[in-house]
């Protein structure tokens, strides 16, 4: 009995020291291999995305101020505001604000030469929306067709459609509205710096950004929403 | 009868393991030799008790003793730029085949005397 708990002693210690070493091996500490300037870039998105989750709150705080304040004839109202502001979210709504015209054109060569007019191709305009993200805009709408979270851009038969909509062929407009008139200048300067001109000048055409204006239109996307993941909660709930 | 060391064996790895303890890369060399030198010892101590030439005191010390010689060798090799923790590796490795081989040929020797008792 004595040798058994010698032996059970030595195999513990050899598990733990077996184990030890499979943890080595099989799971290396992960460095940090971040300089001082990445931790920065971090350090600031996360500040960014603070001041964002606190104005959300004080939003949702003066809705619910809103809500108590009100009597009960006025929470109709209330609450039709709140349907009209998430609607304004979901992009339904025509908007009028700062932002910027974009006219797309065929580019001056492809005329001289008599090339044949081609459509903007779903990727580029993917690619177009993708940079445009890089700064904040509110709504964006292509060829009269709002583009909201819900929108697709994509061929359909041939065609770049918005929407399941044809995207005309080039001359168009775009239209960015921002929130503010510095949002606007952001975005003018940010894509005339982009490089996206190039892919655009590769298809033929040409990107022409207009100035930051003081009253840009968007059209609301009026066709109903698909809802295909939200339930509506049983009354009483 | 096997049940206690094997319920050591398994609290070891499952401390070892929820611990999660790491050491550094570089002395992860030296863990490695000193549970081959344990191993080596464990095998010894096994062999010793079913050869009934078991002895606790030769048992333990050799089990602490080799794994601090089997450090030690791996460490002065690093010093001296000479891969010394080959002759622990090597030395242990054959021990450990031998004591093997002994252990199944008692273990086999003792399953044919038994077979040939109950005939």
């Amino acid at each position: 009995m004595r040798h058994q708990l010698k032996f059970t002693i030595v195999l513990l210690i050899i598990g733990f020291l077996v184990a030890i070493q499979y943890n080595t091996v099989q799971k290396p500490a992960e460095r940090d291999t971040r300089d001082m300037w990445a931790i920065r870039f971090e350090l600031s998105n996360e500040q960014k995305m603070h001041s964002d989750l606190l104005n959300e709150i004080r939003n949702l705080d003066k809705t619910i101020q809103t809500y108590q304040s009100l009597n009960e004839e006025n929470a109709e109202t209330a609450l039709q505001d709140t349907v009209e502001d998430l609607r304004k979210q979901a992009g339904m709504t025509d908007i009028v604000g700062p932002g910027l015209i974009i006219e797309v054109n065929p580019s001056p060569e492809s005329i001289a030469i008599g090339a044949e007019i081609s459509d903007i191709s779903p990727d580029l305009l993917t690619r177009f929306v993708n940079e445009l993200n890089r700064v904040e805009w509110q709504a964006l709408e292509i060829d009269g067709k709002r583009y909201t979270s819900l929108s697709s851009i994509r061929d359909i038969n041939g065609y770049t459609t918005v929407n399941g909509l044809n995207v005309a062929s080039p001359p168009f407009l775009i239209k960015v509205v921002t929130d503010t008139i510095e949002d606007s200048e952001k975005a003018y300067n940010g894509l005339h710096a982009s490089l996206i001109h190039d892919d655009f000048y590769l298809d033929d055409l040409l990107l022409k950004i207009g100035m930051p204006m003081e009253r840009v239109e968007v059209k609301g996307w009026k066709e109903k929403i698909n809802n295909l993941y939200l339930k509506e909660l049983p009354k009483g709930e | 009868m096997m049940w206690l060391p094997l319920l050591g064996l398994i609290l070891g790895v499952t401390l070892g393991l929820l611990s999660d303890i790491q050491i550094p890369q570089i002395y992860s060399n030296y863990l490695s030799i000193a549970i081959l030198a344990a191993l080596d010892s464990l095998f010894g101590g096994m062999r010793a008790s079913l050869q009934q030439v078991y002895d606790d005191k030769i048992f333990i010390t050799g089990f602490f003793f080799n794994i601090v010689l089997a450090i030690g060798l791996a460490f002065l090799g690093v010093h001296l730029g000479l891969d010394l923790y080959l002759a622990a590796i090597f030395a242990f490795g054959i021990r450990l085949f031998q004591n093997i081989a002994i252990i199944r040929r008692i273990l086999l020797t003792k399953w044919a005397n038994r077979k040939k008792n109950q005939e």
